[in-house]
This record gives structure tokens, sequence and C-alpha cells, in this order.
């Protein structure tokens, strides 16, 4: 792998980072297998663009961005919860009706190009720093400052519901914490995350695409069980901060496998589903690889549930 | 105090499975008193239990609970005033949350929650201070996670739990029947201890009737969606075992003893 090619990676899985968080809070925290990230990370880039595309602070559009994504979970939770839809079902559904709300966001277009605008970046390029460095201390920052929340938040008295929520229901529901409540806010927390990571995409790739957020749940997921397999923690945030490793972990192991030759056969970019798919799978299968060679250690990862 | 009012709840309505499962039910449960029910299986006790903590809606009737009306407001929202003990020592904690994570979301029960600290530095000594009336050493391994606990230990602490805020209702249904004997017996002298130490309204389903003749301070028998039978302190006092299986009979001619009274009720 080249120097360039490893740092574009870990770009990629650190922006890309942000929506593993998001969709580590539905998928781990609240045992909810959440598809509307697959149009929230279009809808976060979609209206990120509108809004810089129209001169807004670049800033601010990621605010907007951001809070558009968790309207979105707001809907998936509240078609789950009030109307009692089966959770995929209900996400399936907002994801399919994310599609045309995207194109309109863009002004009936699919797609919408940045090129020449104000980015987040420019004040970090402003320092003359190299391009490769610039990126991934723009990502890093906003990695930092989603852990130190989320670490927080979970900390809370909300949080900690929220934990419960997807723990045992019943128990937290006994204990008084209306529980369409938390998990309504909490996917629109998940998809708010994943729309930010979108709406950053979009400034970094310079166009937001309609059709970007094709895979992004399996993206998301293998990030997790590739943080889980390689640094898994009982602890919720050390959980999180996992993720995001896992995240730039997947990142790199794509890169490594596109540039992978053997004699005339080479991967190209159109495989990476099948790819993520078999990864998916390695990082499923090791832990019980490991353990039937060994007896479990004390106290499952967390999103494991012991009984 | 509790009162129930012509309670009916039926399942699974218009179906050829349609049971009556509350049949015109009316019950008073006085401040600080602990009631024990007994009956044989499927007659309608949970169903009674799931109506008063609101996770079952009933068809007809009124519950009034401190002389508030229940009878239609969300599960969550009386949580406040009911403290509950499940059957399953699953149901009652968060395995993958720690002792104290669980024992904070219980010394919430009823309040909102807000985007203060979960836990804090005074809560934990509360916390560890009822964990050592216990005696199960739990006062020392707050950070560890439920999961990690026996049933005994899970079902102790789910009891601590239900009490940590003051309920003025206690419910608990059968919650020492899949504990195994010994810790049944802990799990239940434990009970006995903070329902009389809180002086504590309480009602217990319980299989067992020894166990419902030693404890609580009125026996309910239940039967088909209705109480068969009720001692006050006095007469329950006064009760045998072999009384109970004679006045079952009685109450119920057209069943034997042994068709109605499982072994397990008797031996529990
Ligand atoms: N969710 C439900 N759906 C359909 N029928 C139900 C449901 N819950 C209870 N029933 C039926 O209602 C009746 C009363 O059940 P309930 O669980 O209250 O009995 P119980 O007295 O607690 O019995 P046990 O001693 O076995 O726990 C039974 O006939 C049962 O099959
Ligand atoms: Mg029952």
């Amino acid at each position: 792998m080249t120097f360039f090619a490893f740092f574009g990676a870990v770009e990629l899985g650190l922006v890309y980072g942000l929506m593993t968080m998001g969709v580590f809070i539905t998928f781990r925290v609240l045992n909810f297998p959440d598809l509307t990230v697959d149009g929230s990370l279009p809808l976060g880039a979609a209206v990120a663009s509108v809004c810089v595309a129209g001169g807004m602070n670049p800033f601010f559009a990621l605010i907007f961005a951001t809070l558009a994504g968790f309207l979105a979970g707001t809907i998936t939770g509240f078609l789950t919860t009030k109307l009692r839809i089966l959770h995929l079902l209900a996400s399936i559904l907002t994801m399919t009706a994310l599609y045309s709300v995207n194109i309109r966001v863009m002004g009936g277009r699919p797609n919408i190009s940045l090129l020449g605008k104000r980015t987040v970046f420019d004040p970090v390029f402003s320092l003359g720093l190299p391009n490769y460095l610039a990126y991934n201390l723009v990502f890093l920052a906003f990695v930092a400052a989603i852990v130190a929340i989320l670490a927080w938040l979970v900390k809370t008295e909300y949080g900690q519901s929220l934990l419960a929520t997807g723990d045992n229901p019943r128990m937290i529901t006994a204990m008084g914490v209306n529980t369409h409540f938390t998990i309504i806010t909490g996917v629109g927390i998940s998809n708010a995350l994943v729309a930010l990571s979108g709406g950053l995409v979009a400034q970094y790739q310079g166009t937001a695409d309609v059709s970007m957020g094709v895979g992004t749940i399996v993206a998301g997921l293998a990030s997790i069980v590739v943080g889980e397999t390689l640094f898994g923690t009982r602890r919720v945030t050390g959980a999180i901060i996992a993720a995001v490793l896992g995240s730039v972990v997947y990142r790199l192991a794509i890169a490594l496998a596109l540039g992978l030759k053997f004699k005339r056969f080479s991967f190209t970019a159109s495989d990476l589903n099948l790819i993520t798919a078999l990864l998916v799978v390695i990082a499923l299968t090791v832990p019980l690889l490991k353990s039937r060679l060994k007896k479990r250690k004390k106290g499952a990862p967390f999103g494991k549930k012991p009984c | 105090m509790l009162r129930i009012e012509n309670l009916s709840k039926r399942f699974g309505k218009n179906t050829a499975s349609e049971v009556l499962a509350i049949d015109g039910l009316s019950l008073r449960v006085s401040p600080g008193e602990f009631a024990c029910v007994i009956g044989s299986n499927g007659a309608g006790k949970s169903t009674l239990l799931a109506c008063v903590s609101g996770a079952t809606r009933p068809d007809e009737g009124k519950i009034v609970l401190e002389g508030e009306d229940i009878t239609r407001q969300p599960e969550n929202k009386r949580a406040g005033k009911i403290g509950r003990v499940f059957q399953d020592p699953l149901s009652g904690t968060c395995a993958s949350m720690t002792i104290e994570e669980n024992m904070a979301l219980a010394n919430r029960r009823g309040k909102p929650r807000t985007l203060r600290m979960g836990i804090t530095k005074k809560e934990r000594e509360k916390f560890r201070e009822a964990l050592s009336e216990l005696n199960l050493g739990l006062e020392n391994r707050l950070r560890d996670p439920v999961g990690l606990l026996s049933g005994g230990q899970r079902q102790s602490l789910s009891l601590i739990m239900a009490t940590l805020v003051r309920p003025t209702l206690l419910l608990l249904d059968e919650h020492t029947a899949a504990l195994d004997p010994k810790t049944a017996n802990l799990v239940m002298n434990l009970t006995a201890e903070v329902v009389e130490k809180e002086k504590l309204t309480t009602v217990m389903i319980t299989h067992n009737m020894r166990l419902a003749l030693l404890h609580g301070t009125r026996l309910l028998m239940m039967h088909r969606g209705q109480i068969l039978l009720d001692f006050d302190e006095l007469s329950k006092s006064k009760l045998t075992l072999q009384d109970l299986l004679e006045k079952f009979d009685v109450a119920l001619p057209e069943n034997n003893t042994a068709g109605v009274l499982s072994d397990r009720m008797l031996l529990g």
C-alpha cells in the first residue's frame, strides 16, 4: 500500500467512524437493526451540500445535516413504537422514502457538486498543512468530539435508560421509563451521527450523490464487528472507541485488498461488497472459534448480552 | 389503598381460544397489608398483577391506588408507585449493566430521566449499605455486570431494587419459583424481613401453600379469575395446611383436591 493510499484509508475510516458510532447506538445499544442509515447518510450529504452551495458556513451546514438525520431517525422510531411496524421494516420504509426526499432536497437532481465552495477543511488548509494531514486532523477532531459527547451521554440518567431499553425493556418500563421515548430519540441520535458523517463525506469528496448511501449499514456492521473482534471491551465507551477503530481497520483492509495482485487477477472497487461480506463473516466467526478453543473469558464484550 | 372493582380481562377475544382470565373480580388491600395469593395454574393470578402494574389493560372494571384511578394509566407512569419483582430472575435486571447501574436505574423509579449523571457518589454509599444487608458480598462488587450473578443473587438484588424507592404497593409474582429450595428460602426470608421492616403494602403470588401460611397478613385463593377464599390475619393464623385443603375442597365440590392443587403447590 502506498503512503497516500494508507492515509486515504484512515481518512475514510475516521469520517465513516462517525457513521459507525451511529450504527453502534441502534445495533448494539438499542438492539435495533436500523436500515434508515442507508438513507440518512445521503440525506446528511444532501442537506450539507445544499446549505454550503447556498453560501452557508460549512460548519452550520453540518448542524442542519445532523438535525435532518435526527428527524429521519425519529420517524423510524415513531413507525416502530407508535404504529407498531416491525423495526427492520420501519427502517426500510424510511430509507425508501428518504431516496425521494434526498432528490427533493437537492432540487430535483440526483447529485450536487461542491467544487470551489467553502468547506470545513479550509481553516486547516490555511494553516499550510498538506492535504492528507488536514483531512485527518479535521476528521479526528470530529471523532474525538463525538466520542466525548457519547461517553458523557451514556453516563447520564437518560443515557443509562437508553442502555437499559436495549438490554431489558420490561425492566426499564417497570422503573418508570417510557421506552417509546428512548427508542425514538435513540434512533434519532444514531441517524444524526450518520447524517453528520454524510455531510462531512460530501464536503470531503466535493459532491453529494443520492446513491452514496448504498451499503452504509453493511459497512457500519462490518466496522463494528471488526472493532469488537480486535479491540472489544465490556464498557460502553470502550466499545464505542473500538467501533471507530474497527472502521479504520475496515477501510485499511479494503485498501489493502484493492491493492492485491495475483498474477493477472486483482480486485476492483465493484468487488467491495463481496469483500465486506467476507470480512463480516470472518469477523463473526473468529469469536466463535476462540470460544471453542478456550473457555469464555469473564464477562462478555458489550452488546453480546450474557444471560 | 388498593381498590379493585369488578375487574374483567379476556384474552383472545372472539377466537376459539378465548379465555376469561379475570372474571368480575373485586378486592381491597389496606395499607400495610401483606396479602399472599394462591391458586391453581391459569387461575388468573399473574393477569391480576399485570392489570395492577399496567402491563395488561383490563376490559372492564376499575383499579384505584391511593385514591387515584390508574386503570388506564400507562405502565411506566404508575411505576413510581409500584415496585415489582418478576418470576424470572433475568427479567428484573439488566445483565449487561453493572450492579450499581441497575440500582441507580431503580433509584430513579418514577422520576424523569434528565441529563444529570446516572449515578452519584452519595448513591453508591446508599447502594453499598443496602447490599451489605443481603450478606451476599455484593457490596464489594458494585461494578460487576449483573449478568455474572447467580439467579438467587439477581433475585435478591431485584427485591432490593424494588424497594430502593419506597413503593406504595409491592407486587411479587412467584419471585422465588425459579430458584432452588435453599435459595428460594433465603429470598423469601429477605422478602418477609423487608416487607415487615418497611411496612410495605404487598401482594405476593406463590404456588407454595406452606409459604402462604407462613408469611403475610392475609391469604387469598383464586380460581378461574375470581377470589374464592379470603382469610384475614386472625383466621389465617389458625389455619393449617390440612384446613386449607379441606376448605378448598368444600368451595369447589366439583373437583377433588388432587385435581386442582398440584403437588408443586403443596410441597413447593
Ligand atoms: N397473553 C395472554 N394471551 C392469551 N391468554 C393468556 C395470556 N396471559 C394469560 N392467559 C390465559 O389467562 C389465564 C390466566 O393466566 P394467568 O397467567 O393469569 O394464570 P396464573 O394464575 O398466573 O397461572 P400460573 O400459576 O400458571 O402462573 C390462563 O388461562 C392463560 O392461559
Ligand atoms: Mg402466573
